[in-house]
């Protein structure tokens, strides 16, 4: 009689966390496909920016030149409001490691609240803004890199909303709680790629 | 088990280890020492994370009759079967995600795009045949070079060297189906709309005309009006969309789906190939994506990007597109070069010379190849530093490819060659790609690059590198893979005639544009004066079109006769070492009975009589799999999605974004409705896996051996 040598896999779990599951290897490759849109994007600005005297370009007023430095007000709040975000978005990762569903659901909904003030916030931004996306190069310039992040930031908060209605209608199995881990790397990286750009488009006009 | 061949005893183990060299239908009868020590360290691993032991998997004496467990496998086979079922009906089609399917439709889509991308070079050639030449008009002109570029690169290269990916990486690793079927089905639709997006308007009289890729100032709003560019840079979003979804998958599929045993240094050549590649459109093709997007938002909502007067550059076009550009050739080429490795190990019957050298050439080509892109701009306002660089980095990248061309040389060398037509095309290979090579060192130079930029010299050599690189070992491909996709075997006979024919065509209509760049006729003028001198040369050019434009539908027919009539070919027709032969011709839906254990660089070389193999996946759920990244030790019996509607859902609302958006930037907004609400359906829609109760739990002791016999002897 033949015998043969098996390896019994019988009694594995269908779903484990972080590098175990492929969808947690999936979003990652997304973000490096969108890291490096970034990167690029940011080196455009830079590159833009060897073609102005002065960066933003003057705007001519009746009486005098404006210097017109893009306003603090939202990007702050919304810089503030998104680190803050991460806090409950830490808790609801580590409630879903844990398997803790009514945690979870809060702070998705704490977190779906923050991500749609920011969303709210970039849209006021735009109308606080000196330029337009036709004035010249630098607005284009600006817009992209706001309008790309606002992007995320609507599909991220899309994401939690459909996350969210998952856990709270229908079961909070393994399956959506590495879902929900693998939203928060999304998040955290949103916030990240915020925190850069909030110091290129608010910072490095100001340094000269 | 069925697929396994004849095997052998002990004999030809020690043959092989005396030559050095794996006889194709040789086995090494030993379960290696390797695969044995890999249950071990996963029991370990298993104890730490899943709880306390088991006893570790052992050999097991059975106690059922060779009938009971044939007649218990063969059920185990027609569950599979059933569980992973294409769907049938016009829906069905629609819905299959099958990983091979969807590959062969990419392949067949891609080469219908070829066959148009070559009549559009057809109609070049008739039209450049005599000086003079009033056969197409300049306009038509513009239109027909610019249209067959982007076909050949966009709609042709990139998809069907990802197609041959998707169809065998799964294969190869030992897995059912890619890592997310779901997407690769919508990264399909979303690259077929991009095609007929570009397709209709070319025969609309709308079809693109600023070159392949369309510099700035001429393609921006001031020198091309009406929709012809705007059609090119969305059908570039879409076509990178789908690359990139592509890449995900592949390396996905990579990273998670290997059978155990297939550790980082097991994984074959062709794998590696595509990895890189993946990896490349990563990295490379978000830049392409911002270029078409600022070149269609200056078209369409007045952006500056790309506008002088308001501050914008037109020399950042040129660095956005070639930052993709350059590693764009890499991302057609290195694919094939995964295509050369398995046909030079099976047709000289030996292992592959430098294993690691050839994987570590690859990467290494990846690395270089994003820094080269500027050897395309010599003739801009580059600074001396910058030039010098790039010089440097384009010569710099002929290291690489030189050591592979070494390493295959060395396999090949006093090997006993079985010259079947797949290693016809790789000897082409060679020959036509260290000439492309070779001209390339020489355009690396910047006085010289100066002096033929943009004349025919580039187009010869940009043909020999891409047609001697990729398209040669592809129809090597073809004629390798085509009886594991249908089952039949193409005619060598044609074949030889289909090779030689390309082979002699080929070198005739590129070889002299050689002598027509240095004579100094540039690209892309539609014609040119009795007195130039160029007639003749050109008129070589043209009639080597048609040889090998009819090397090409010796193919066709060829492909059409085989498919209904070629020789059976059965499971491993050349006597193929990786795990695509191990399986029938063509696969079961499922891919693997049993996920197979791998015991070393080639599986079926060294495979053992009675080889281990992975039991206790469920055959009524979709099931695969998931093993680490480093070492394939498995970790999770993972489901993968089934059929489904909703990737092509997706993939119509991101065209009706897309194409709309060409008229109305509103439909950016619409479109972004339209998305999430099928991504929502995608999410909730026909959760018909995962939490349906599963008719079994996977547990499989019932059903091959009622005796409890976890570990049933060979069928």
């Amino acid at each position: 009689m033949n015998t043969r040598a098996v390896i019994d896999v019988s009694e594995l779990p269908h779903h484990d966390f972080d590098t175990y599951d492929p969808v947690w290897w999936g979003n990652n490759l997304l973000l490096a496909i969108e890291t490096s849109m970034f990167a690029i994007l940011i080196a455009t600005y830079f590159y833009l920016r060897q073609n102005f005297d002065l960066w933003p370009p003057p705007v001519a007023q009746l009486t005098a030149t404006l210097r017109p430095l893009p306003q603090l007000l939202y990007g702050t709040f919304n810089t503030i409001l998104l680190v803050l975000s991460c806090g409950p978005m830490i808790l609801t990762d580590l409630a879903a490691r844990r398997g803790n569903r009514a945690v979870c659901q809060i702070g998705l909904i704490i977190c779906v609240l923050c991500g749609l003030t920011a969303l709210v916030l970039r849209s006021l931004e735009y109308s606080a803004m000196y330029f337009r996306w036709d004035s010249n190069a630098y607005g284009s310039a600006v817009w992209f890199l706001l309008g790309m992040h606002h992007l995320h930031l609507l599909v991220l908060t899309s994401e939690s909303v459909l996350l969210l209605v998952w856990i709270l209608r229908r079961e909070f199995d393994m399956k959506h709680r590495v879902d929900i881990v693998t939203v928060a790397v999304y998040w955290y990286w949103v916030v990240a790629i915020w925190i850069v750009l909030y110091a290129i488009i608010y910072f490095t006009p100001r340094l000269g | 088990m069925s697929h396994k061949e004849p095997q052998k005893e002990d004999k030809a183990r020690s043959a092989r280890d005396q030559s050095g060299a794996g006889p194709p239908h040789s086995k090494e009868a030993r379960v290696s020492v390797r695969s044995r020590n890999l249950v071990a360290p996963w029991s370990a691993a298993a104890r730490r994370r899943f709880g306390p032991a088991r006893s570790a998997p052992a050999l097991e004496q059975s106690t059922i009759t060779d009938e009971e467990l044939a007649a218990a496998m063969q059920r185990e086979k027609d569950e599979l079967e059933r569980t992973w079922a294409r769907p049938t009906g016009v829906l069905g089609w629609l819905k299959d995600t099958d990983h091979k399917a969807i590959a062969l439709r990419y392949i067949v889509t891609a080469f219908i795009f070829f066959i148009l991308g070559g009549i559009e070079a057809a109609l070049m050639r008739i039209q450049l045949a005599f000086p003079d030449n009033h056969f197409l008009n300049p306009d038509r002109y513009n239109q027909v070079f610019t249209v067959h570029g982007t076909t050949m690169m966009f709609l042709f290269a990139v998809p069907i060297m990802t197609a041959l990916g998707i169809y065998f990486v799964p294969l190869m690793v030992g897995a059912r189906d890619v890592a997310f079927p779901r997407l690769n089905l919508y990264g399909y639709y979303v690259y077929l709309i991009g095609g007929l997006l570009l397709y209709t308007g070319f025969l609309l009289n709308t079809g693109p005309d600023a070159g392949w890729f369309a510099y700035v100032p001429l393609s921006g709003p001031a020198y091309s009006p009406g929709k012809r560019v705007d059609i090119w840079a969305q059908m570039i979003t879409f076509t990178e969309i789908s690359a990139l979804v592509g890449a995900v998958v592949v390396i996905g599929t990579v990273f998670k789906m290997r059978a155990p045993g297939m550790s980082l240094n097991r994984i074959p050549l062709f794998v590696w190939a595509q990895v890189v590649t993946s990896f490349m459109i990563i990295f490379a093709m978000p830049a392409v994506m911002l270029a078409s997007s600022f070149l269609a938002s200056d078209r369409l909502i007045d952006t500056h990007f790309f506008n002088p007067a308001e501050g914008g550059d037109a020399i950042l076009y040129q660095h956005l597109f070639w930052f993709f550009g350059h590693p764009e050739v890499y991302i057609i080429f290195i694919p094939a070069l995964g295509f050369i490795s398995p046909i030079i190990i099976t047709f000289s019957r030996r292992k592959i010379f430098g294993h690691v050298p050839l994987v570590l050439s690859l990467i290494a080509t990846g690395f270089i190849g994003f820094g080269l892109w500027v050897h395309h701009m010599f003739a801009t306002p580059i600074p001396q530093m910058g030039q010098s660089f790039f010089t440097a980095a384009s010569m710099m990248i002929s290291i690489p490819s030189g050591v592979q061309i070494f390493c295959w040389i060395a396999t090949l060398w006093g090997a006993k060659l079985n010259l079947k037509t797949p290693l016809l095309f790789v000897l082409g290979f060679f020959g036509i790609f260290i000439l492309g090579g070779l001209t390339g060192v020489m355009l690396a130079s910047v006085p010289l690059d100066l002096q033929i930029h943009d004349t025919f010299f580039v187009v010869a050599h940009l043909h020999y590198v891409l047609i001697g690189g990729s398209v040669f070992p592809l129809f090597g491909a073809f004629y390798y893979w085509f009886p594991k996709w249908t089952g039949r075997l193409l005619s060598e006979r044609a074949g030889r005639w289909n090779f030689w024919l390309m082979f002699i065509g080929f070198n005739l209509v590129f070889f002299p544009m050689h002598q027509l760049g240095l004579n100094g006729m540039p690209r892309r003028v539609y014609t040119y004066l009795p007195d130039s001198g160029w007639g003749t040369l050109n008129l070589i050019a043209s009639i080597g079109a048609f040889v090998l434009a009819s090397g090409v539908l010796v193919f066709i027919v060829n492909a059409v006769w085989a498919y209904r009539a070629g020789l059976v070919a059965g499971d491993n027709p050349w006597g193929g070492e990786s795990l695509e032969w191990s399986i029938s011709s063509p696969p079961p839906h499922y891919n693997f009975h049993n996920i197979p254990v791998v015991p070393g660089h080639y599986p079926l070389w060294q495979a053992a009589a009675n080889a281990t193999v992975v039991r206790g996946l469920s055959t009524t759920k979709r099931e695969t799999l998931v093993t680490s990244v480093l070492d394939a030790q498995p970790e999770l019996r993972f489901e993968i999605p089934g059929p489904s509607i909703w990737p092509l859902m997706v993939a119509l609302a991101t065209g009706v974004t897309f194409i709309v958006g060409i008229f109305t930037p509103w439909a950016f907004a619409v479109g972004a409705v339209l998305t999430l609400v099928t991504l929502t359906c995608w999410f909730f829609g026909d959760p018909n896996y995962e939490n349906k109760p599963a008719r079994d739990t996977g547990e499989r002791k019932e059903v091959v051996s009622p005796r409890g016999g976890l570990q049933p002897k060979e069928v």
